[in-house]
């Protein structure tokens, strides 16, 4: 598949109705089970996209529709749903994410050194005006550390805010910015590098 | 400007921000940092393209996720009914246990009744002898 040309870091799209999210609130199941059809996909990509591992992915889905579910009542609408469930399931994901980091701390060799062992970029000219394919990243996106991946997929593909990236990861903003601009460089390199092969 | 100094703001501009007048003028004239630019847009617009794309859920996670809202409700009716009959159930489990130690000291005391005839004899037996 090729990429759209229009770019940036725009706002996730709504993907339900603000009166659907009301009836959930008023405990409707029937909505809420509407409401699930519709976004479920995404909220498993968003959590697989961070955590690689597709049965902690639908264990994090499911921790992050339960705590909406029963936090439903203090959305207030005021930001989109959406992107309200993204936040909800960014920060089930980051915390298996930590909690999975710390049991597996001990183990030698990291993401870091197997992105040392990816071959070198290609040049910039090489790239220049070629479209990136959406598999390429996608799997070069799990490629990157977490650190990185889990900042770049919150800003550059759910498009939240720097601010929200920073809030999620329990970081500063400016540590996001370095975050998400180191690992746009990591990301361009390995996107570069599986080009050219 | 140098193309170091461009190539370093790159990724940051392709994201967010215009650039400043200086480096306009240094994209103006220089191809290869112009090439980087548009690599690292496509880039971004591949990445934002990524949500509309998701990738297929596990068959049956959405049946488990409708079902949130009744199972939420039984164990918050449990939980709440627990809550409203702890004294109760803090009752119960007082006279369990006082059964269990009733019962316990009946037993014992019934077998140190059987075998008190293997046991030395008494003074009083021995008296009485």
């Amino acid at each position: 598949m090729r990429r759209p040309k229009s770019g940036g870091s725009e706002a996730p799209r709504e993907l339900v109705s603000a009166e659907l999210v009301e009836r959930c609130k008023k405990g409707d199941e029937a909505a809420w089970a509407e409401l699930v059809e519709a976004t479920h996909r995404e909220v498993y990509s968003l959590c697989l996209r961070i955590l690689r591992d597709p049965d902690d992915a639908a264990e994090a889905t499911q921790d992050a529709y339960l705590k909406a579910w029963r936090a439903l009542g203090a959305f207030r609408g005021d930001a989109m749903f959406t992107t309200w469930m993204y936040r909800v399931a960014a920060n089930t994901a980051i915390s298996k994410q930590r909690g999975r980091k710390r049991r597996r701390d001990h183990e030698v060799g990291g993401d870091d050194e197997m992105l040392s062992q990816l071959p070198s970029a290609a040049s910039t000219e090489a790239l220049a005006g070629a479209r990136i394919e959406l598999e390429t990243v996608e799997a070069a996106l799990r490629l990157l550390p977490e650190h990185y991946r889990a900042a770049l997929v919150l800003r550059d593909v759910y498009g939240l805010s720097m601010e929200e990236v920073a809030k999620e990861l329990k970081i500063t903003e400016t540590a996001a910015k370095v975050r998400v601009h180191r690992g746009r460089k990591k990301l361009k390199e390995l996107v570069t590098s599986e080009q050219d092969e | 400007m140098r193309c170091a100094e461009v190539r370093e703001m790159i990724p940051a501009l392709a994201g967010e921000g215009e650039p400043s007048l200086s480096m306009r003028r240094h994209l103006l004239k220089c191809r290869g940092c112009r090439g980087e630019l548009e690599t690292y847009r496509d880039l971004l617009a591949s990445m934002r393209a990524l949500e509309a794309r998701p990738v297929q859920a596990p068959d049956g996670l959405a049946a488990k996720l409708i079902a949130i809202p009744s199972e939420a409700s039984r164990v918050d009716q449990m939980r709440s009914h627990v809550a409203r009959n702890r004294a109760a159930y803090a009752g119960g489990a007082a006279a369990a246990v006082a059964v269990a130690g009733a019962a316990g000291a009946l037993l014992w005391r019934n077998r140190e009744r059987s075998s008190g005839g293997s046991r030395k004899p008494s003074r009083g037996w021995l008296a009485a002898a």
